[in-house]
């Protein structure tokens, strides 16, 4: 008896001491400290991969941002834009809206450009701080590499929006809810982070980490910033007007001058270059040849089984076949017009533009099928010029460029343009245009073609109509349209040269309203005869005739919804299901 | 949709009659002929009549309607208006059984008498009875809060599975709702509608003083009662997670004396109650082929079909009945368990054991269930008691269902490939080779079921200890230990055909088996001491003033660590089996050894008990919890509550109404808490994650996507309920009838924060409230010796409503059964209930006359004033479904989704009759519910064919006549011109099929109001006489129909129906579920 209360007594007084302010404290087990994670370089790449990881998730780069943003332009649209009260039409058409709903859901781009943000700062936060980056160390690589991931976010995020809300530190609850920001100040904060990122990262193939373009690597942050540099003192749609930034800091004088320094780094370091053939660089690209140093300077990383570049722009496959388990591609193509833009001699034009797709597959093989004079199909990403057989249903695994050597040289052309004159410009024009054309046209179609551009005003035009040629299928061309004020006169003028397309009239009063057609000796690619002006002689009787005039009126006035005014829709308004989430901080301007 | 009466059936079951006979006669029949024999021996000498009058002993007046039988025989009679009665042949040394409801029952020998004068005396303690509440007990008289409680007997009469199922539409206040048909489906408890907006609203479950999280784990025939506390006075002793209502079960204990018996088997048969009628085979091609014009892909029909010409030859086809052939299997159900109990007054014991095996009518799919029991309670001297008690159970369940929650893709779920999928063989579209799933979207319904495998293993072993000690007289301490351990082995099996195995490995191992493991171990420990004090020393023997205390401390302590194994690209022919066993051949792409934070809990608590004149009684509770969950001062949360009752049965004034036994007013106020939310919220921590998503990335740290928030706290439920409990002509008739609110504050809500680099945040926001009205009558209609007849009838009103969402007007919910084709289906709005569908409205279809048509290009435009909804449907032509415009603005968008449905009842309830008559009894358990809505997506999903949805079977409601038809049959070509195509058209009611998306409107949305007969249960219990002379003091045979029939108007396989149940937010779904099942089944009672 005696024991037992003791005993009781005993458990009792054992409870009460264990009472403590402790015994309510339950610490997280399966983790780690910050401080321990950021001393590591090992855990801390870990951390800085986890700001990648939101590029991969459904509706954010991958199934959304990739396949939408950079559409109509005055050379890409997508196909369905004639689809009337369509959620991805008009997204195409400038006529989005908030609730558009494809894009109104909390897992959007925007949310996962956000969490990509939060992580970044969280390791920009924890380098710094228990870290010591400094350049040339592993754990400064890293930095450099979380604050170009931050600014790639940023940038992507101010080019469909405009201004959006600055979060450069990790949030707590103060900070939960914030306005926007003025695009001027998280320009200049993401030039200065790259200005810093770049004293950090290595050259490409520098250090092992730099082998391959998807890491950070000082060519792409370099050239990113002078990117981002022509973008900030550029054009585009402010609350009040289309206009250029008034910060002395983003003056076209001292960005186009970055810029230009930036891009001669580049361009003298000898650590990228061009691939001397076009159709090789798009070859090794679909091959996913990964190799730095090269053309491509960096790449979104997608994995072999995520992501919806080929998915959604490859030239069309309409069931499994020899090439592909994946049925898919062509969602959007260059406009009718871009292959008759190009020069006939123009060894891009045939790389960017298809006429045909892979009809329905007989016994597991397929054959070229030509397809309507409205439904041309990019030709930079094809399942048939890949090493892999793709076997998802969802995801191709291509990556997706983000930024490559010719856009370095036309920037930097572009700004010695403007700086010194179109002299100054010429050498990196004719480097990028002499690849387009075989050494016997380089004489004229190049030499010639360049020196004869003799002021600024014809070096910038020239310039313009190049970037089509160079990137149209890229998604490049929305944003450049917009810092060279030409989204809307462009716009305009591809309706009326479609226009002009369609009827045969005027610049394509010589191109042939009957194309003739037959299998070559591998009986599944495509002879065609009557793509080119002029070709209006019925080649015999091997050949099957198509009509090449399937274009109406409708798709042609789909390249933007009638009567609106892109310069007006420059960007997507912001989300409703963000502006509710927002405790009333978010609110979308442009008249959205 | 096909009713699958009971009497189509009643011809298979005399055919598993013989079967389950044959079980019987093995063991049984020797004494089943034995018993019959005995029955007719009784032998009549010499006997004598004998009368008398029975008199009340409460009123001292003549007793009518009490009944006499001579004991052992069925020689009886009733007392007549004067208490007077009369029994002829009576054996001169027998014993007479004197009995009336509510009294004392009298045994008294008649040896030498022939007139004898009989005293009844009422039975208070029958009245009575004594009720389980928190950390005590009281006598129901004595009841101050809110409380209902049912018997094992209830429980035991018939066959169940589970204790939930015996719950279902007993209890007045108490909603049970099994999600789907599955035997291991979830049920769902709410108790007055529950009150969390985003967690879960289950009550707290309490086994024998120990919170459990299932009350699957144990036996229904373990159980000698289970007791509900609704409101916040009963349930704040509990203080924390009783904002919900409280769940307390106590199983049985030995009782003192000789050492007795029970066995209780019963084994039964189950068939599919409904299934969705689908198109003959000659629609379903038919369909086809319009569906292939209007693509305008008609290669895709004549590589499959052949050409149209030749359609005639799938005339007269018979198609494979996939439903039949997946869901038709006859079940078996077979449950034995086996209770031994005795003791002496020093040490008593119960020890039972019980399996139930389970084989269901889908193919693959069964569920076993062991239990063992042994408890032991031991009077170690005047003044201690000990208590020792073990639980062990163990549960497996094969097979992967018809969906699940926490699903890769909706596209796996199971049912729609039973009725989607072709009636009739396609070469080159239809194999049963796994390999089809690289070559179609059509899934083979028993390649769907053998690539969505699971294997569920559950172990629970549970050991309670207790020591009570009377310290001086009338202060009781006690403590209690017990250790729970629960461990969760899950395997998840995707086969090539999954949409798993096609997208989420990376790329080398697509399109090859997967399997995903968890193995969850959870383990808790509890202690809790309390001090019990009656003060009726102090108030001396006036017995006017009434007194007691009680003062206790907890501590429950929970630990949770779950390893988490993806394993991919198992080689292509292994199945499920081969991939458990040789995990190795395959790629492990993620093992996550995960340990949760501690969940630790310490409470102190206090209650007092006061009556006075045992006419007005209060009951004042105290609570104070601190939970790991929170952090500072936001660890304590402090509950209070009060009640009061006045027994008005005891004033005087009512003193002469002889009617009332009891009537008794109740008036409750109570405060309690509620922490149910995962642990770890309050600071943000980095997680190790596998992701497949990135090149040469397999593993990231990233913080967790739920943002820390540092400031939570308790969520608040204050209740109030007012009561009144009657008890009438000595209790023939009892009842009571409660209105209450329950008012939830500081709401624990996982709370989206979008666009901010996080998706949801834990937040104390938002007030929901329950109001309602609850009633339960039971009546004694008959109490005879020899036969009788009561019947209990409740019923539950409850009014849900979001009084506010804190800093949001309303938020969304997707169920996503239809991928991204269907945004949120579901809203909360502040000023509704929860449960709220959100959709389009119908509006009938496009007619001819809607169009303008131009002749010369054979196009349909709209006419002005008619709303487009292209967006939705696909591009307006006649025929389409055309949806209301609600905004006005002639365009049908997002933004004219509208409130379509609510899934709350107007009421629910129940209603059981039970008879018996000569040792037969019968019981009839009614459950309803009323004005409660469904959303039917099977119905949106099998009449539609979007793009997705070529060479698909459709339901019947798109028969051929119902559905909008563009075919011209004789020419096989599509009709344009108006006016032949609004001819062909005059009787066809439907819309056209042919639909861009899956769209959501209140076509979708029905009225789920059901009556249903969940069990009818006819026993036979053999007299005492018999069953003696063979060594058993009772023989009951049973026969149990379940689901034996249901009466709705709703479409869709069954009203009571919620399949999307990852958030509370989108309940009522009828989303793919497993068909539920009628069945008979035949059981057996003995005890020794």
């Amino acid at each position: 008896m005696k024991k037992i209360l003791i005993i009781i007594f005993g458990i009792i007084a054992g409870l009460f001491t264990s009472c403590q302010e402790d015994f309510l404290e339950a610490p997280a087990k399966s983790t780690l400290d910050e401080s321990i994670i950021f001393s590591n370089a090992g855990l801390a790449k870990g951390a800085v991969d986890g700001i990648k990881e939101p590029f991969g998730q459904t509706n954010s780069y991958r199934g959304r941002f990739i396949p939408f943003y950079g559409f109509n332009t005055d050379t890409e649209w997508n196909l369905n834009s004639d689809k009337e009260n369509d959620a991805q039409a008009d997204l195409m058409i400038y006529d989005t809206k908030p609730s558009n709903s494809q894009m109104n859901t909390d897992n959007n781009a925007w949310s996962q450009m956000y969490t990509g943000i939060e992580r970044a700062n969280i390791c920009i936060r924890g380098l710094r701080a228990f870290g010591n980056p400094l350049p040339g160390t592993e754990l400064g690589q890293l930095l450099g590499e979380a604050l170009t991931l931050r600014a790639i976010y940023y940038a992507d995020l101010m080019k469909a929006w405009g201004d959006v809300p600055a979060r450069f530190e990790p949030i707590n609850s103060e900070t939960l809810y914030i306005e926007k920001s003025s695009r001027d100040i998280i320009y200049k904060q993401l030039i200065a982070d790259l200005g810093e990122a770049s004293t950090l990262v290595a050259w490409p193939n520098e250090i092992p980490a730099t082998a391959t373009v998807e890491r950070i690597n000082k060519a792409f942050v370099k050239g990113f910033r002078a990117r981002l540099a022509m973008v900030a003192s550029g054009y585009m749609q402010y609350p009040d007007a289309v206009r250029r930034s008034t910060d002395p800091d983003l003056s076209v004088g001292a960005m186009y001058q970055l810029a230009l320094n930036e891009c001669k780094d580049v361009i003298n370091s000898g650590k990228a270059s061009l691939e001397p053939s076009f159709e090789t660089f798009w070859k090794k690209y679909n091959q996913e040849n990964i190799a730095a140093g090269g053309e491509s300077l960096w790449e979104i990383p997608f994995a072999d089984g995520r992501g919806r570049v080929l998915f959604s722009f490859a030239v069309r496959h309409r069931s499994v076949d020899q090439f592909t388990g994946q049925p898919r591609g062509g969602i959007a193509g260059p406009l009718p017009t871009v292959f008759y833009d190009y020069d006939e001699a123009d060894l891009r034009r045939d790389i960017t533009c298809v006429p045909y797709q892979w009809g329905t597959a007989t016994n597991g093989i397929s054959k070229q099928e030509l397809i309507g004079s409205e439904s041309w199909n990019f030709g930079k990403y094809r399942y048939e010029w890949m090493n892999r057989f793709v076997t998802s249903t969802n995801d191709d695994g291509v990556n997706k460029i983000y930024m490559r050597y010719a856009e370095v040289l036309l920037i930097a052309a572009e700004a010695a343009n403007e700086l010194q004159g179109p002299a100054a410009a010429a050498p990196y024009l004719k480097e990028i245009r002499k690849r387009g054309f075989a050494p016997a046209d380089q004489p004229v179609k190049v030499d010639a073609y360049v020196n004869g551009l003799s002021t600024k005003q014809a070096m910038l035009n020239a310039i313009v109509n190049e970037h089509k040629f160079e990137f149209t299928g890229e998604m490049e061309r929305k944003q450049a349209l917009i810092r060279w004020n030409l989204l809307k006169t462009n716009l305009e003028d591809a309706k009326v040269k479609m226009a002009n397309f369609k009827n045969r009239t005027g610049e394509y009063a010589d191109v042939p309203t009957t194309l003739y057609f037959k299998y070559k000796a591998d009986n599944v690619s495509l002879d065609i005869y009557g793509l080119n002006r002029g070709e209006n002689v019925d080649p015999g009787v091997d050949y099957s005739a198509k009509t090449w005039n399937s274009l109406t009126d409708i798709k042609v006035n789909s390249l933007f919804k009638t009567g609106v005014d892109p310069d007006t829709r420059q960007y997507w308004p912001i989300w409703q299901v963000f502006l509710d989430g927002s405790n009333g901080k978010l609110v979308n301007d442009y008249n959205y | 949709m096909t009713n699958h009466s009971l009497f189509d059936y009643f011809f298979s079951y005399l055919k598993l009659g013989e079967k389950i006979f044959a079980h019987i006669k093995k063991a049984f029949l020797p004494f089943v002929i034995a018993m019959l024999f005995l029955g007719a021996n009784n032998i009549y000498a010499q006997n004598k009549t004998i009368s008398g009058t029975v008199t009340d002993g409460d009123l001292s007046g003549p007793l009518p309607g009490a009944t006499v039988l001579v004991k052992g025989t069925t020689n009886g009679a009733s007392t007549d208006f004067d208490g007077k009665f009369t029994l002829n042949s009576v054996n001169p040394n027998s014993t007479l059984v004197i009995s009336y409801i509510g009294y004392i029952t009298q045994e008294l020998n008649i040896a030498g008498k022939s007139n004898i004068n009989v005293v009844l005396k009422p039975d208070m303690a029958a009245l009575d009875e004594v009720i389980v509440i928190g950390y005590g007990t009281s006598r129901k008289s004595d009841l101050t809060g809110s409380v209902v409680s049912i018997g094992g007997d209830d429980l035991k009469k018939q066959s169940i599975s589970s204790v939930a199922e015996a719950l279902t539409g007993r209890l007045a206040g108490v909603q049970v709702t099994s999600s789907e048909g599955s035997p291991d489906a979830e049920v769902s408890i709410r108790i007055r509608g529950g009150g969390s907006l985003t967690q879960d609203s289950s009550p707290l479950i309490i086994v024998d003083g120990f919170p459990v999280n299932s009350m699957s784990d144990v036996t229904p025939s373990d159980i000698e009662n289970i007791t509900v506390l609704k409101d916040a006075s009963s349930t704040a002793i509990y203080g924390s997670r009783g904002a919900n209502g409280v769940v307390i079960i106590t199983t049985r204990s030995g009782k003192d004396g000789k050492i007795s018996a029970s066995f209780n088997m019963f084994y039964g048969a189950k068939k599919i109650a409904n299934t969705i009628d689908v198109l003959e085979p000659d629609d379903f091609v038919k369909w086809q082929y319009e569906y292939a014009l209007l693509r305008d892909r008609l290669d895709t029909y004549q590589n499959i079909f052949g050409l149209y010409q030749d359609v005639d030859q799938y005339n007269g086809l018979k198609g494979n009945n996939w439903q039949k052939q997946i869901y038709g299997q006859m079940g078996e159900v077979q449950s034995r368990d086996l209770a031994v109990r005795g003791g002496s007054d020093k040490i008593n014991f119960n020890f039972n054991y019980a399996h139930y095996d389970e084989k269901t009518i889908m193919i693959g799919s069964d569920f076993k269930r062991d239990n063992l029991s042994l408890s032991l309670k031991s009077k170690a001297s005047e003044k201690v008691d000990l208590t020792f008690t073990f639980r062990y159970s163990d549960t497996e369940i094969n097979g992967g269902g018809a969906n699940e929650q926490n699903e890769v893709s909706s596209a796996d779920a199971r049912l729609r490939h039973s009725v989607g999928y072709s009636p009739i063989p396609l070469p080159g579209l239809t194999t049963d080779d796994t390999d089809e799933a690289l070559s179609s979207y059509l899934v083979n319904p028993f390649v769907a079921v053998a690539d969505n495998q699971r294997k569920q293993l559950r172990k629970n072993y549970n050991v309670l200890g207790s020591f009570g000690w009377e310290i001086i007289d009338n202060l009781q301490f006690k403590m209690d230990l017990g250790l729970d351990n629960r461990n969760d082995l899950d395997y998840r099996f995707y086969g090539r055909s999954t949409y798993y195995a096609s997208n989420r490995p990376a790329a080398e191992n697509q399109g090859l088996p997967s399997i995903l493991i968890s193995d969850e171990k959870r383990e808790r420990f509890r202690n809790a001491n309390t001090l019990n004090y009656d003060f009726k020393n102090l108030f001396g023997k006036e017995d006017v003033h009434s007194l007691k205390l009680l003062l206790g401390e907890e501590m429950i302590i929970s630990k949770t660590n779950e390893i988490a194994t993806e394993i991919q690209g198992l080689p292509k022919f292994f199945d499920f089996d081969t991939s458990r066993n040789l995990t190795s051949q395959g790629v492990p792409q993620s093992v996550d050894n995960f340990y949760s934070p501690d969940d630790k809990l310490l409470s102190f608590f206090g209650r007092v008990n006061y009556d006075y004149k045992n006419r007005y009684l209060l009951t004042a509770t105290y609570r104070a919890d601190g939970s790991s969950k929170f952090l500072g001062d936001n660890q304590w949360g402090y509950f209070p509550s009060a009640a009061v009752a006045w027994k008005i049965s005891e004033e005087d004034f009512l003193k002469d109404a002889s009617w009332i036994n009891t009537l008794k007013l109740r008036l409750s106020y109570g405060e309690a808490g509620n922490n149910n939310i995962p642990s770890g919220q309050t600071v943000q921590n980095f997680q190790s994650r596998n992701t497949t998503y990135i090149n040469g990335v397999n593993n990231y740290w990233a913080a967790s996507n739920t943002l820390a928030n540092p400031d939570l706290k308790w969520e608040t439920t204050v209740t109030q309920n007012v009561g009144l409990d009657f008890d009438l002509f000595k209790g023939r008739i009892s009842g009571s009838i409660e209105a209450y609110k329950n008012l939830t504050s500081d709401l624990l809500i996982n709370f989206p924060v979008p666009g901010t680099g996080y998706s949801t945040q834990y937040r104390n926001m938002g007030e929901t409230q329950n109001t309602g009205i609850e009633a339960s009558l039971s009546i004694a209609a008959i109490q005879k010796a020899d036969y009788g007849l009561n019947f209990s009838f409740n019923v539950g009103f409850n009014k849900n409503n979001v009084n506010s969402l804190g800093l949001l007007e309303d938020f969304g919910a997707n169920t996503n059964w239809a991928s991204s084709q269907i945004g949120n289906d579901y809203i909360v709005n502040v000023g509704q209930p929860l449960g709220i569908m959100y959709g389009y409205q119908s509006d009938g279809r496009y007619e001819v006359s809607d169009f303008d048509f131009n002749a010369l290009t054979g196009a349909y435009t709209l006419k002005t004033g008619v709303v487009n909804n292209s967006g939705i449907v696909g591009v307006p032509r006649p025929g389409n479904m055309k949806l209301k415009d609600i905004t006005g603005d002639g365009v049908v968008d997002v933004n004219d989704n509208t409130v379509i449905g609510n899934v709350n009842p107007k009421h629910s309830g129940g209603m059981t009759i039970n008879a018996n008559a000569y040792g037969f009894d019968l019981s009839a358990a009614f459950n309803w519910s009323v004005g409660n809505d469904v959303y039917n997506a099977n119905k949106i999903e099998f009449t539609t064919s979007n793009n997705n949805g070529q060479y698909r079977n459709l339901s019947t409601i798109m028969a051929d006549g119902n559905r909008w038809t563009n075919l011209d049959v004789a020419t096989g070509a599509l009709v344009t011109d108006p006016t032949q195509l609004a001819a062909l058209n005059a009787n066809t009611t439907m819309w056209s099929p042919y639909s861009t998306n899956f769209v959501f409107s209140d076509w979708a949305v029905e009225d789920g109001s059901f009556l249903r007969l969940n069990t009818l249960t006819l026993g036979y219990s053999a007299p005492e006489d018999i069953t003696s002379k063979i060594g058993l003091s009772k023989l009951r045979l049973y026969v149990t129909a379940n689901n034996v029939f249901i009466i709705t108007n709703y479409s869709g396989l069954d009203p009571e129906v919620s399949t999307r149940r990852k958030t509370p937010l989108t309940p009522g779904v009828d989303y793919s579920p497993f068909p539920r099942s009628r069945s008979v089944v035949m059981g057996l009672n003995l005890n020794f």
